[in-house]
């Protein structure tokens, strides 16, 4: 039983693998001559964004006729892959059931960009569109041959062509035997390639459509296969011992006792890279073996919130008047005060957080001689990749990174040091060695969220235009988070990092305005998170909007629309839309409260929210009860995937605004589990209305992520509509509102 | 020992008698389509049915199930008198539940055994009964639109 279950889950992989070689019969280019250069700098992230000709290395036609689409993104819910898919289909004129769509080994693509950013559509539509494009030409000029029609005369059809004698010949029928590569020469020029996936929509065959994607069936059946769920036969188990705080360093260890365990293999130590490993034969005598495995540290800095938060102090700064960098200056910050009727001026913080998906990391990893094998769920297999031939001193092209759909990523998943552990320990032991974080590691031992504090002063004319906007934040730096002690300080100095200081201006006219950012360091390990500073930036901003329409006596959404200059036209038009959906302006009921904010995410999706909240005195809580968002994301390649976004977006803010926080204590995270760190459960969760708007002609825009950045301050001004409480720091909690009547 | 699984006799070594019924799922008999999330009963990932009623795999000892019939995502299907997938696994797709998908074998064991029980659920109780299982992705309101379809269609 045992074994013979074990291999379904690899011979799958295997088997897919095979395919992907053996059947193949026109591949539009050849992806053996992958550009590896080994070098000594750290591994990096792969930031670099495709162009056109990436396209072709994605995609084969099969003998059958059908095409194969290594789609260049990684799955974990976000269902970038099937975008891509309608924007092959919609090309080539074919149907879902005629595409094969793979997530790709590193061996079967050359290295592409990391799925991060919501950046799948608005990067990737293109080299897809383009390439499918070609393929589909390539395959007419080839039906042209063999009929000896010119191109004109062979139209398209289903799956193939039409020819003039209304005969139709079907792509199986033009598949030569042997490979075949479109030459440089034969591809056709960008101005004479007709590109289906660019006409009016009303003229789109798939695109636009609700395609359900491919990979339901086995995800209800429970036969989808995540990197925890991978196995080979005669693997062993490892397991890690995590240090107890940032920065502890390894002393010394002490492994009789684990050893003595009947099963334990070996105990690996490493002092310079401090780590301490067990392998097991048998996975289910692992956490004893960790318990009895005596490791001695000398524990990092002794950290804990306050000092912390005195780190990430705006005020401190403004005392100072010491900001690194100027984000955006212009006219007069003293004239525009001088100008204001009203005035408000506050500070705004928001938590560490983390990812807190619901799969805990894992990675698999057999290391010999002449290959490397890893098998995990990562954002960026060609980082992994890298990151594993450092560890092992190996070429990166010895190493295969075998992908999975991920259980869960959020930018939590650039790296998968489980995998790192996994190879480590396969290399000491000669074993495929599978390691699978649990809870604990997952919620303290990766990468986080950083906290941010604004001020923000601002004004507003007697006619109610914004007289001025003087905002401060400070943060850390995100994008580059990860870069160590003086590299990073120098850094910060010499750049703003983009994602920390992502949304940071706001979208409305403002003739008085300074916007300062400085970014510092903390012991803490820093890196992506949903939307980065996106999030945390509107909650400030637009909850200022909120408390100047307020001391102005004008509507919110009123006053957002005065204020929006005609360039933010796209915004103001979902600001309008989501007030229609919602029904905005209606009476006000006792305990309940209903907010409204906007942002545009990467200068690109406009976005607005509006969310009811009710307070239940009985049961001491806040919750949101109905969300309603109108979102400008450009030409949408699947509603239903749209709207899944921007429900799992606004779930994902609900739960920041009133549930998520980071905390320090001893150097370490204070939080280990889902009771002290608890995402939004279901019974909390809002009814969720969505309105796309999409103008014609308009690309693509980001999705992944975009809608999330206004559903915070939405949330905190619905508080304030029901309390008249302005809750200024996330996350918000009953108590913190009724201290003294609760 | 023995126990049942998806109707299968399964003998127990005897060295795994206290591990979790999860961890014996996973890593003996390997069906891995019972999730591992939290490991102590928060976030419903392991859900699994024990004769028909929902239970976290990961709070429940291997010992603890002899002569009960243990059902998976795997053995879902089997429940169901009608063809093909559960009535609630036709719904998850129908719906387009699945974001990232992790969690949701643990939200269809939930739902399978809500409606087993509770043909027609309120909406407050579907949201009471599920609210043990977590969804990081956010597929709540799916979640409550294909219980209700299963519902409406039963
Ligand atoms: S793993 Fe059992 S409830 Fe989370
Ligand atoms: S679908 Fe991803 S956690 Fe639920």
């Amino acid at each position: 039983m045992e074994s013979s279950t074990k291999m379904k889950s690899i011979s799958r992989r295997r088997f897919l693998k095979k395919t992907g070689w053996v059947a193949a019969g026109i591949t539009v280019a050849s992806f053996g001559a992958v550009p590896v250069v080994r070098d000594k700098i750290p591994a990096l992230p792969t930031f670099g964004a495709p162009n056109d000709k990436d396209g072709l290395t994605w995609i084969q036609i099969l003998v059958d006729g059908r095409v194969r689409f290594y789609c260049p993104r990684m799955e974990m819910g976000q269902g970038a892959a099937l975008g891509l898919t309608q924007v092959v289909a919609e090309e080539l004129n074919i149907e879902q059931t005629d595409i094969e769509c793979i997530l790709p080994d590193t061996n079967q693509t050359p290295p592409f960009q990391m799925t991060v950013g919501s950046q799948s559509i608005a990067n990737f539509f293109d080299p897809v569109s383009w390439a499918a494009a070609q393929l589909r030409e390539a395959l007419r000029a080839v039906a042209a041959e063999k009929t000896g029609l010119s191109t004109e005369q062979i139209l398209d059809g289903r799956s193939g062509f039409k020819l003039p004698d209304g005969t139709t010949i079907g792509y199986a029928a033009l598949v030569p035997a042997a490979d075949f590569i479109i030459a440089d020469n034969r591809l056709i020029e960008n101005d004479k390639l007709k590109r289906y996936a660019l006409r009016p929509t009303t003229d789109h065959q798939t695109i636009g459509q609700s395609w359900l994607h491919h990979d339901l069936t086995a995800i209800v059946t429970g036969q989808m296969a995540y990197a925890r769920d991978i196995s080979l036969p005669d693997m062993a188990f490892g397991a890690v011992v995590q240090p107890p705080s940032f920065g502890a360093r390894f002393v010394a260890a002490n492994s009789t006792g684990a050893t003595a365990i009947p099963g334990v293999l070996g105990v690996e130590i490493d002092e310079a890279a401090g780590f301490v490993g067990v392998v097991a034969s048998t996975p289910f005598i692992l956490s004893e073996a960790l318990e009895v495995l005596d490791v001695e540290w000398q524990t990092g800095p002794d950290l804990g919130q306050e000092q912390i938060d005195a780190l990430l102090d705006v005020e401190r700064l403004r005392a100072e008047d010491d900001f690194t960098h100027t984000l955006d200056q212009s006219g007069d910050l003293e004239v525009g005060q001088q100008s204001a009727l009203h005035r408000s001026s506050g500070r705004y913080d928001t938590p560490f957080a983390a990812h807190a998906a619901i799969e805990p990391r894992s990675g698999l990893a057999w290391v010999r001689a002449d290959k490397v094998e890893v098998w995990c769920g990562t954002q960026d297999p060609f980082f992994v990749q890298k990151r594993v031939a450092k560890i092992l001193d190996r070429e990166a092209e010895d190493v295969v990174v075998h992908t999975h759909r991920i259980g869960g990523g959020f930018g939590g998943r650039v790296m998968c040091q489980a995998s790192e552990a996994a190879a480590r320990l396969s290399a000491k032991f000669n074993l495929p060695v599978r390691v699978q974080w649990d809870r604990a590691a997952e919620f303290q031992n990766n990468y986080f969220q950083p906290g941010f504090s604004h001020f923000i002063d601002a004004g507003v004319s007697e006619d109610g235009f914004i007289t001025h906007w003087d905002h401060d934040v400070v943060s850390s730096s995100i994008l580059t988070g990860l870069a160590p002690g003086l590299i990073g300080k120098a850094i910060d100095l010499a750049t703003p990092d983009q994602g920390t200081t992502r949304g940071i201006r706001p979208p409305y006219e403002m003739a008085n305005k300074r916007i300062r950012h400085s970014a510092i360091r903390t012991p803490v390990p820093i890196n992506a998170w949903r939307g980065l500073g996106a999030a945390p930036n509107a909650f400030a901003i637009e909850s200022m909007m909120d408390e100047l329409a307020f001391k102005s006596g004008i509507d919110p959404l009123q006053f957002r629309l005065k204020n929006l200059p005609a360039s933010s036209a796209r915004l103001a038009e979902v600001v309008r839309k989501v007030g229609d959906i919602s029904n905005w302006g209606q009476a006000r009921i006792e305990d309940t409260g209903r907010g409204l904010a906007c942002a545009v995410y990467k200068d690109e999706t406009a976005v607005a929210v509006v969310a009811d909240l009710t307070i239940d005195h009985a049961a001491k809580t806040l919750r949101v009860t109905k969300v309603w968002c109108a979102q400008d994301c450009g030409l949408v390649l699947n509603p239903h995937q749209v709207e899944s976004q921007i429900m799992g977006n606004v779930t994902w803010g609900c739960s920041m605004t009133l549930n998520e926080q980071i905390t320090f204590a001893e150097g370490r995270v204070e939080q280990d589990n889902f009771h002290s760190y608890e995402p939004l459960r279901h019974g909390s969760s809002p009814e969720v209305h969505v309105a796309l708007l999409a103008p014609p002609g308009t690309p693509p825009a980001p999705v992944g992520e975009s809608a999330l950045p206004p559903v915070p301050a939405a949330i905190a001004n619905a508080v304030f509509a029901a309390t008249g409480h302005r809750c200024r720091r996330l996350p918000i909690r009953y108590e913190d509102i009724f201290a003294e009547t609760g | 020992m023995e126990i049942v699984i998806n109707g299968d006799m399964i003998a127990v070594p005897d060295d795994l008698q206290n591990v979790t019924l999860l961890d014996f799922l996973r890593d003996f008999v390997m069906l891995t389509g019972t999730k591992f999330g939290c490991g102590i009963g928060l976030c419903g990932a392991c859900t699994v049915h024990l004769d028909g009623v929902a239970a976290r795999s990961c709070q429940t000892y291997v010992s603890d199930v002899i002569g009960v019939e243990v059902t998976t995502i795997e053995g879902l299907d089997q429940t169901s008198s009608g063809e093909g997938l559960h009535p609630v696994q036709q719904a998850w797709i129908a719906e387009g539940v699945p974001q990232c998908g992790y969690c949701q074998a643990g939200q269809i064991m939930t739902a399978s055994a809500l409606l087993h029980r509770n043909p027609a659920p309120t909406a407050a109780e579907i949201r009471e009964e599920m609210n043990g299982n977590l969804c990081r992705c956010g597929t709540y309101d799916r979640i409550r639109q294909a219980i209700t379809r299963v519902a409406q269609e039963a």
